[in-house]
């Protein structure tokens, strides 16, 4: 969401800036005295549009006082007063149920007041009305451009051809063009917006914001907006939001701060520098404005949520690590500390290394049980990914209790996420988002080649039907995706780029690129400087690596799906018979590598390792889940049978290594596996994990606590920790004082 | 002190009988009728392998009768004494029409009513363990002094198939069920046991949970969630036990040893009540009387076992 984007809020408490259009649209209006209403209306749009406030509150407060119905709803909205003046709308449209002009006025006070539904009915109703209407079209456009659609683009485009002079429609497209980092067609749509009126501020903003995107703060276009408007906080609250969807977050908040020494009345602005202060984890700034902002009637989803969450912090315990802070939620804290803050810690060290980077703050690792919450961080910002969010030096993520087991690896997400915080760091915020979260997907791989997304049907049927973007354009893949899936085919198609060029041109070129886009350099320009191949060449090569890489899923989908979905049925029939079985094994195995990293349910792996069970065959269903295991299939369940497979077959520590894949996937509500993990880890004396899966069994609330403690102080004892121990029998038998072994473990431990 | 009394009364070794009867009611498909009646039978197996003397009673197909069940309840009642105690398990779907509660057997149904009446008859403490669906529709038809109830569903109005009567059944065969290692499995800790695994079930589904546990043994509350002392709840269960495990019968049996175990009893109750006064208690001294009294009950606990 992004209902307090500036270019739309663009006269706070008002609709759209002052505009020869709006004032066609009004003079359309055939049921009021006509000149009056324009001239009262124009007239109130002129005075707000050139920052002569007072004379603007006269005139709304002039307009309100109207006997007319619509004039009274536009006064009343350019007051403050929503609640009357959406009783004026009311009352207007029901006189004049055939007017487009009323709905479509009604629908961008809905729109302003974040009601996006009964902004889209009124925009639809007045299409209906009238086919095609520009002002409506501009509404729809206006609605698809807060969800980051690419219809947003098709309305404005449809505006104009309807209203050529329809300026609001055409700084849009040059907002939205901006959005796609298409800075080129920017620039050419926001001077056809100039063109059209010399005093748009919306493409004034546009002009503003493209030059300091391109690290010129100090724009020309500010005075010209000054001299227009001299308090039209909206121009640099519009740089701001653009430099926040870019990621450059600090120097957002400066803009921000601008906007509000500019119009320190200006809500939105509050609002947006809020929830930035939130997102860099300033929280006493960010209460400070966000409440300012509510506290004054913007009660926006964002400001609503934001302090929502922030209220919520209460249930986090905060933990200081080695590099940065940890905050958990109090009820799954002792338990997620014992591996995020080991994997944190891992990936940091990993990480300075090979970026070739130090970090100049800690970073603070956010971990949200509730994925509402963490969807609050994530609001307003395009692109970003549905399970972590990176702001800087802030990384928020879903914990794994948020998610079904089996869906989600949270290690690889925490890598995927700590690699941002390098490429930012690196580039100063500068990086392009198909790179970065290119190079996070890359990293997730290479931790382990079994962590991050597999290859799925989606991302191959991308491939087949040639819907990969060219690099050059990859970002819009990101921002405003054209088909389903097309942000998680762009994460995929971002991650085999730079396999792709890691493979072939190593990891020292992936950083030369990264240092590249730290100087502003766009995306042609790198991969000419280091790939020595313009980008149509590059999108050449890559593709015919990428087709190669993926040649037998290629060629065998469609083989592949029915013979899956037949051997499935295949299998369900088999029950007990073994001849039916042994044909399920067969097929199996035909089809497995014609697909190799599908491992979603009904997957050949585990299909074929329950038909080797129903045999009796267990070291060959081994051998099956092991492969599932390898290419990442992460079925908890069948995780934990592969595990018992392996203990039973005398291989402790590869039971281990199971166990411990599990760890990174659902380590949650799950003593009893923490317990069996450490039981195998004292087994094969490897004692510290085994102290950590006990504590983790502990903090997992089992229902037999007093055997947790007990085996712990057996790790401790085992590992010489002496007094450890002797804390920990103390606690087993505190909890069940007639526990036998505790008991002999106690007066063991007394005598030493 | 009053609840102090009663849980020091854990401690000491059960020398009653017990009498157990569990009924696996209609499954309405065949998938339910086989589960229920599974369960039913996995739960008369561990029963009758743990409790020696006890009476173990379980009904399920077209046995499982009202007319049945009827003649076994009269016959706990004649033979039962107010020191015994009876258990009563119901395995299937419930119904509750806002008045009463009916358990669905092959026949008549036996409504919560019913029950109540055939056990008013028998003496001693009583557990009705009631799985079904619709559970929490017959608590208030069944609660009396004397009698812990549990029950899968909150309320009658909860109707969807239970998985509580799963883990009831785990509880009596998972010796992590035992948490106090006493080498028992009481009707407290089979419903912790039970009510924490539903729970984690739904958690990790990630499904609505469509029952919630409950137990009721005062006789006079409404029955609560988490039996503590804070709500009173708990006790009455914590004397009923489920199951024993291990040597704990044959130690009580042992006359040579009467001397020790009631230095082992006495210490036990020493160190429960150490535990009540720890709230009040600095932090250090509690741990270091803890610890004294742990390890005097474990060369205590090694004489014995010699």
């Amino acid at each position: 969401m992004r209902t307090t984007i500036p270019c739309r809020a663009a006269n706070p408490g008002r609709g759209p800036a002052f505009q020869p259009g709006l004032l066609s649209l009004l003079i359309t209006v055939h049921l009021w005295p006509l000149g009056l209403l324009a001239q009262s209306v124009t007239d109130c749009e002129a005075h707000k549009h050139h920052g002569r406030l007072a004379e603007t509150q006269r005139c709304y407060q002039q307009l309100s006082n109207s006997r007319d119905l619509l004039q009274r709803a536009e006064g009343l909205w350019g007051l403050g007063l929503t609640q009357d003046a959406n009783n004026a709308f009311r009352a207007a449209a029901a006189a004049n149920p055939k007017s487009p002009e009323i709905k479509i006025r009604w629908g961008r006070f809905f729109l302003e007041r974040w009601q996006k539904e009964d902004a889209a009915a009124l925009f639809e109703e007045a299409m209906e009305l009238k086919k095609d209407h520009p002002q409506a079209l501009l509404g729809m456009a206006l609605l698809a451009s807060e969800g980051f659609e690419k219809k947003a683009t098709e309305f404005a485009q449809k505006a104009l051809e309807g209203d050529p002079k329809l300026v609001e429609a055409q700084a849009l497209m040059a907002q939205l063009a901006v959005e796609d980092v298409n800075f080129d067609k920017a620039r050419t749509e926001a001077e056809k917006a100039l063109k059209i009126s010399a005093e748009s501020l919306e493409a004034m903003g546009v002009m503003a914001a493209l030059d300091v995107l391109a690290d010129k703060p100090n724009s020309p276009w500010f005075d010209k907006i000054a001299q227009i408007n001299p308090v039209y906080a909206e121009g640099y609250a519009y740089v701001a939001h653009v430099l926040t969807i870019n990621r450059r977050y600090l120097e957002a908040i400066e803009f921000f701060k601008k906007a509000i020494e500019k119009n320190p009345r200006y809500w939105p602005a509050h609002s947006e520098i809020g929830i930035s202060y939130m997102r860099l984890a300033r929280e006493k700034e960010a209460r400070h404005h966000l409440e300012l902002a509510y506290n004054n009637n913007h009660k926006d989803p964002e400001t609503v949520n934001s302090l929502r969450l922030m209220d919520s912090y209460a249930n986090f315990d905060n933990f200081k690590t080695p590099h940065g802070e940890l905050r958990l939620h109090k009820k799954e804290s002792a338990l997620l500390k014992l591996y995020f803050e080991q994997e944190l810690e891992r990936a940091i060290t990993t990480f300075e290394k090979k970026y070739k980077v130090k970090l100049k703050e800690g970073v603070r690792l956010e971990v949200y049980p509730d994925h509402e919450d963490f969807a609050v961080r994530t609001m307003g910002m395009p692109g970003l990914g549905a399970l972590g969010v990176t702001f800087g030096y802030v990384v928020a993520m879903d914990s794994p209790s948020g998610r079904k087991p089996g869906t989600f690896h949270w290690a690889s997400t925490l890598w995927h996420e700590l690699s941002h915080v390098y490429a930012l760091s690196a580039t100063n915020h500068r990086v392009p988002r198909w790179f970065t979260e290119g190079l996070a997907v890359h990293e997730e791989t290479a931790v382990a080649p079994d962590w991050g997304d597999r290859l799925d049907p989606h991302m191959l049927m991308a491939v087949k039907d040639k819907k990969l973007l060219p690099v050059a354009q990859l970002d819009r893949g990101f921002i405003r995706p054209s088909y389903p899936n097309q942000v998680i085919v762009s994460y995929f198609q971002g991650g085999r780029i730079c396999d792709y060029i890691n493979q072939k041109w190593g990891w020292q070129t992936l950083l030369d690129m990264l240092h590249s886009f730290a100087d502003n350099r766009t995306t042609p320009e790198v991969i000419e400087k280091h790939l020595k191949l313009k980008p149509e060449e590059f999108d050449k090569e890559f593709l015919a690596w990428l087709d190669k890489q993926l040649a037998t899923p290629l060629a065998k989908f469609e083989d592949w799906q029915k013979a899956l979905k037949l051997l499935n049925n295949g299998a369900r029939e088999a029950k007990a018979d073994d001849a039916l079985n042994k044909k399920v094994i067969e097929d199996g195995l035909k089809i497995r590598d014609w697909f190799p990293e599908y491992v979603e349910p009904g997957n050949v792996y585990e299909v074929v390792a329950e038909a080797y069970l129903k045999m009796g065959n267990k070291k060959s269903a081994a051998a099956e889940l092991e492969r599932y295991a390898k290419v990442g299939g992460r079925s908890p369940a069948t995780l934990k049978k592969l595990a018992d497979l392996q203990a039973e077959q005398g291989r402790p520590k590869d039971a281990i290594a199971t166990l411990d894949k599990l760890n990174f996937i659902y380590p949650v509500a799950d003593p009893d596996m923490h317990r069996k993990m450490g039981e195998l880890c004292l087994t094969t004396n490897q004692l510290p994990m085994a102290i950590r899966e006990f504590q983790a069994a502990l903090a997992s609330k089992p229902l037999d606590p007093a055997s947790s403690y007990y085996q712990l102080a057996l790790a401790y004892m085992k590992a010489n920790r002496i007094a450890d121990a002797k804390e920990q029998v103390i606690n087993a038998l505190e909890a069940a004082p007639g526990f036998k072994p505790a008991q002999k473990l106690l007066l063991e431990l007394s005598s030493k | 002190m009053r609840l102090l009394a009663l849980l020091l009364l854990l401690t000491a070794p059960a020398r009653s009988a017990s009498y157990y009867l569990t009924i696996a009611g209609l499954g309405g498909e065949p998938e339910y009728e086989q589960r229920f009646t599974s369960l039913a039978q996995e739960i008369d197996k561990l029963l009758k392998a743990s409790s020696g003397g006890a009476r173990v009673e379980t009904l399920h197909g077209p046995a499982a009768t009202k007319a049945k069940i009827t003649e076994i309840l009269n016959a706990f009642a004649k033979s039962a004494t107010p020191q015994d105690s009876t258990t009563v398990i119901l395995i299937g779907h419930g119904t509750f029409d806002n008045v009463d509660y009916k358990f669905n057997i092959p026949g008549p149904d036996l409504s919560a009513y019913d029950l109540g009446g055939l056990l008013d008859k028998i003496p001693g403490h009583q557990l009705v363990i009631n799985t079904t669906s619709c559970s929490g529709g017959s608590v208030v038809a069944l609660k009396k002094q004397g009698r812990a109830l549990i029950t899968a569903t909150k309320a009658g109005s909860e109707k969807n198939a239970t998985v509580f009567a799963r883990y009831i059944a785990e509880a009596l065969r998972d010796p992590a069920a035992d948490a106090d290692k006493n080498e028992a499995v009481s009707a407290l800790e089979a419903y912790r046991y039970a009510n924490e695994k539903t729970i984690r079930f739904y958690e990790t589904q990630k499904r609505i949970a469509t029952e919630h546990a409950q137990l009721e043994d005062t006789g006079k509350s409404e029955p609560v969630r988490d039996a503590n002392t804070e709500n009173g709840q708990g006790l009455l269960a914590a004397r009923v036990t489920l199951l024993r495990l291990g040597s704990a019968q044959k130690a009580a049996a042992t006359p040579e040893k009467r001397q020790l175990l009631e230095k082992k009893e006495a210490l036990e109750q020493e160190i429960a009540k150490l535990k009540y006064q720890r709230a009040a208690m600095n932090s250090e001294q509690y741990r270091k009387q803890l610890t004294q009294m742990l390890l005097e009950l474990a060369k205590v606990q090694a004489e014995i076992d010699k």
